[in-house]
């Protein structure tokens, strides 16, 4: 059973760059006297979230609350400074779609390098099965990504990132391929995966999305939680897209 | 162990302990023993310990399947048992619940190195480490990770978590259960005083004969004084104790009684006038037998201990509690006690009273099994420190050669002359530096090539790891951020990438030996061990290097320049006989000798072994600086 538990958790977020850490500054500045420099910000001050198989949790909040900082902790990406962080079932971060792909290669090739990638065996059916999905010629299939149009791009990579259903899915931002006889689609495959998945993290700036994805919407400001609000009716949504669109 | 029909219905709990009946008999044990007897309708129990005696393996005690490894002997207090770990490890599987009986290093060791992680574990934990402190920084490190790994800690007292700082740190695990004592056993016919023990002036105490029970300290206590101490148990320290009486001149009234049958024990309990607990040190934890001697309506005098021990019998309701290892107190109190026969009695009925009501073996079966339900319904824990042990390793080296693999077709892509491009480079390389050299030197150059080539192959693969290393994070960027993998993954790909270009690499060397050098594959095969520790410290290098240089920027460009100057100073392109070898700068220079430990087999049949050594010391080195590396490396996305 999936569950998430993130108790008291803090991360500071060391500022590499930001100032000067040489020895020499170092050296200098003890013999100096001088105060350390700040080296760290808070990222995320203090957060607890408890979310169980069910569990639709939307994260909202200016740029730079947060959002994409909590998802990367919660997918491992960045160890907690303090706090306790347990986490059961397999987490599937969607953070971006671009990541370890390969331009020069050609469309078949990247697939399986990215089903190899997420621990899956790339198999022929299993590569024609996401090619079906994207609607596309089958003898591009062996054509390098290079030559593919950015709309064309983001169908393979689309389906091949959401082509396995997984208990904790991360979303930042909701995939939107915005080309239009495909976003229908896509948006359906992708509230299928969450219908699916036991637990569902988005961060979002969109509150509409959120309001009616999720069972309850954390509001973020400066690493802090603001508050919680649970959206109390809930109509099925596919229904609500499709008159959305029309 | 536990037939399978019979675990088919009920839950089995495996009892983990060092020691067990018959070869022993101790509070901890009747603890172990009343647990499996009260819960045996509701679990199965199976008992693993060690044993001395080398009797049966597999033996039945009290219902209960008792399976006993082979101990060459007690070492700092633990059983040398090398094979109870595989033992343990085997036998997890076959149970639904795994309670550790805590203290036990060697059961530690399985779950610190994380397996069983799929069974829920119940730690009791009985005492702390106390008698070999020195071992503590080695043992506690393992201890933390048990009970970091533990659905639960079973403790018999509150006082127990807030005096002891590494339960503190688990404290909202802890589940205080007090032990339970059955009153009724101690239901005898009251003995006539005047009958038996008329004289009013009888002490009891009950323990192994070891240090922390505190005998020696009630011996010196018996001095000058008139009552009467009997002693019962057995241990390692019964000699010195023999000797003590008999030097203080105690021997008349000061016995010791050995071993005990329990029913025996009772008796004595219910005859003695005083029960005397004077353990010494905090591995008295609470002190299961002045429990007893409550059950049985003795006054008891005990220690101020920072334990349960003086929670148990409070000073001045049920005992006298007195300074632990302090003669001169203990000999006082226990005057005390005899000289007044009305407190005397006052007290022995308020520590009846006080066993039937708080320490009910009821309350204790219950609690344990509210405990024992709870973890065994959890889901065996994934707390993940990071992805890479979510992922583990198997799969990390898996995803890391698919990456390497296709690294190397991209390499194919649009190539000219297809994949032997690498090769023909290498080959060219090695003719050219070939017949420079060959105007230095008046040996034959033909004959050096091959040589020559397998070092430039080499120190290609080297020089490539590191370089490849420490820009492989940076150019990861998004998959770490994004798709939260490892980045340990993208140095082990450096790695497997260059290996695999080394193979294409390797290609002239080898046609050039089979051409050139007369067969010796005696040398060849010498040659394999130094060549498998060339990888493995390349691998090392390229770890500890690449992580460094992602952290430290100013890094790059001064590992680029060192990598030229350790070419240009190592004897990969010089022949033996164009340099000096002897010289400072060659003896000090790693890559010498790393070189060294398989071109010497590979050229003369015999190794080097001060190169050997140096390698070794220095590959330990690295060792250590890579576990820290790929530790360090769970930050890695900060510094990208």
């Amino acid at each position: 059973m999936a569950s998430i538990t993130l108790r008291d958790i803090c991360l500071d977020y060391p500022l590499y760059g930001a100032y000067d850490f040489s020895l020499k500054r170092r050296l200098l500045g003890r013999l100096a006297g001088a105060a350390a420099p700040i080296q760290t910000i808070r990222a995320i001050d203090n957060i607890s979230i408890e979310a169980s198989a069910g569990a639709r949790i939307g994260l909202a909040g200016p740029n730079g609350s947060g959002k994409s900082t909590l998802l990367r902790l919660i997918a491992g990406v960045y160890p907690a400074t303090s706090g306790h962080v347990e986490i059961t079932g397999n987490i599937m971060p969607l953070l971006g779609l671009n990541a370890g792909v390969n331009m020069d290669f050609v469309a078949a090739d990247n697939i399986s390098l990215l089903l190899r990638i997420s621990g899956r065996k790339p198999t022929p059916a299993l590569i024609d099965e996401i090619w079906a999905f994207t609607e596309l010629e089958e003898r591009m299939q062996r054509l390098p990504l290079r030559m593919f149009s950015s709309g064309m791009l983001m169908r393979v990579l689309f389906a091949t990132a959401t082509a396995f259903p997984a208990d904790i899915l991360l979303l930042d931002e909701w995939l939107s391929v915005v080309d239009e006889n495909f976003s229908a689609k896509a948006e359906q495959r992708l509230l299928k995966l969450v219908s699916q998945a036991a637990i569902v993290i988005i961060a979002s700036h969109d509150h509409e999305l959120l309001r009616r994805t999720c069972t309850s919407i954390v509001n973020l400001d400066r690493g802090r939680i603001v508050n919680t609000v649970f959206p109390d009716t809930r109509p099925p949504y596919p229904v609500e897209l499709r008159e959305k669109r029309a | 162990m536990i037939p399978a029909h019979q675990s088919a219905r009920r839950p089995s709990v495996l009892h983990i302990f060092k020691v067990y009946y018959p070869d022993l008999f101790g509070g901890t044990l009747s603890v172990i023993r009343d647990i499996c007897a009260s819960l045996k309708d509701i679990f199965s129990a199976g008992v693993l310990v060690c044993s001395r005696t080398g009797g049966k393996s597999r033996i039945v005690i009290n219902d209960v399947a008792v399976e006993r490894v082979r101990s060459f002997g007690d070492v700092l207090s633990l059983p040398a048992a090398p094979t109870y770990p595989l033992r343990l490890w085997r036998r997890i599987a076959e149970h639904d619940l795994l309670a550790l009986h805590a203290p036990f290093p060697l059961a530690d060791l399985v779950f610190a190195f994380g397996l069983g992680r799929n069974r829920p574990l119940v730690v009791h934990w009985h005492a702390d480490i106390v008698s070999h402190a020195a071992l503590r920084p080695f043992v506690e490190p393992l201890m933390r990770r048990t009970l970091q790994r533990a659905q639960a800690i079973i403790v018999s007292d509150a006082v127990l978590v807030e005096n002891t700082p590494l339960l503190r740190e688990f404290a909202d695990k802890c589940h205080t259960v007090p032990f339970g004592i059955d009153v009724s056993k101690y239901n005898l016919p009251a003995p006539r005083p005047d009958r038996v023990n008329a004289r009013g002036r009888l002490v009891l105490a009950c323990g192994r004969l070891v240090p922390y029970k505190g005998f020696d300290v009630l011996v010196r206590a018996a001095v000058d004084r008139s009552f009467e101490v009997w002693i019962v148990g057995e241990g390692r320290e019964r000699l010195r104790l023999e000797e003590l009486i008999k030097s203080l001149g105690v021997q008349d009234r000061v016995r010791l009684l050995g071993s005990v049958p329990e029913s025996e024990r009772v008796k004595l309990m219910c005859i003695a006038d005083v029960f005397v607990m004077p353990s010494v040190s905090n591995a008295e934890t609470f002190g299961l037998v002045q429990l007893e001697a409550m059950a049985a309506g003795r006054p008891v005098v005990n220690t101020s201990l920072d334990t349960a021990v003086p929670q148990v019998a409070r000073h001045g309701i049920e005992a006298v509690t007195v300074p632990p290892g302090d003669p001169e107190k203990l000999g006082e109190a226990i005057d005390s006690l005899i000289a007044d026969p009305e407190r005397r009695r006052r007290m022995g009925e308020a520590a009846r009273q006080r066993a039937t009501t708080e320490y009910s073996t009821a309350a204790f079966s219950k609690g344990i099994e509210t405990v024992y339900r709870e973890a065994a319904a959890a889901p065996a824990p994934t707390v993940r420190a990071s992805r890479a042990a979510a992922i583990g390793w198997p799969h990390t080296i898996q995803i890391a050669a698919a990456l390497a693999w296709s690294d190397m077709r991209h390499r194919y892509v649009r190539s000219l002359l297809g994949p032997f491009w690498m090769s023909i480079q290498m080959a060219i390389m090695v003719a050219v530096l070939g017949s420079v050299i060959g105007h230095f030197s008046n040996a034959s150059a033909v004959a050096r090539l091959p040589m020559l080539a397998l070092s430039l192959t080499a120190w290609t693969f080297l020089n490539s790891v590191v370089l490849d290393a420490t820009t492989a994070l940076q150019n990861s960027a998004s998959l770490i951020k994004d798709r939260a993998l490892p980045p340990v993954i993208f140095l082990l790909q450096c790695v497997f990438r260059q290996g695999l270009f080394a193979l294409h690499n390797a290609c002239v060397p080898l046609i050039l030996w089979l051409f050139l050098v007369p067969k010796d594959f005696g040398g060849a095969v010498a040659a394999l061990p130094g060549l498998a520790v060339f990888i493995v410290c390349t691998v090392g290098l390229g770890l500890v290097l690449g992580a460094m240089a992602t952290r430290f920027r100013d890094l790059k460009p001064i590992i680029e320049s060192g990598l030229t100057l350790a070419f240009l100073s190592s004897p990969i392109i010089w022949s033996p006989e164009m340099i000096n070898q002897a010289s400072t700068v060659m003896r000090l220079n790693p890559l010498t000798h790393l070189f060294a430990i398989w071109r010497e087999p590979l050229a003369t049949g015999h190794v080097a072994m001060p190169s050997v050594a140096y390698v070794l010391a220095g590959l330990i080195v690295l060792a250590i600086a890579s576990t820290v590396t790929v530790a360090r490396l769970r930050k890695a996305a900060f510094w990208i």
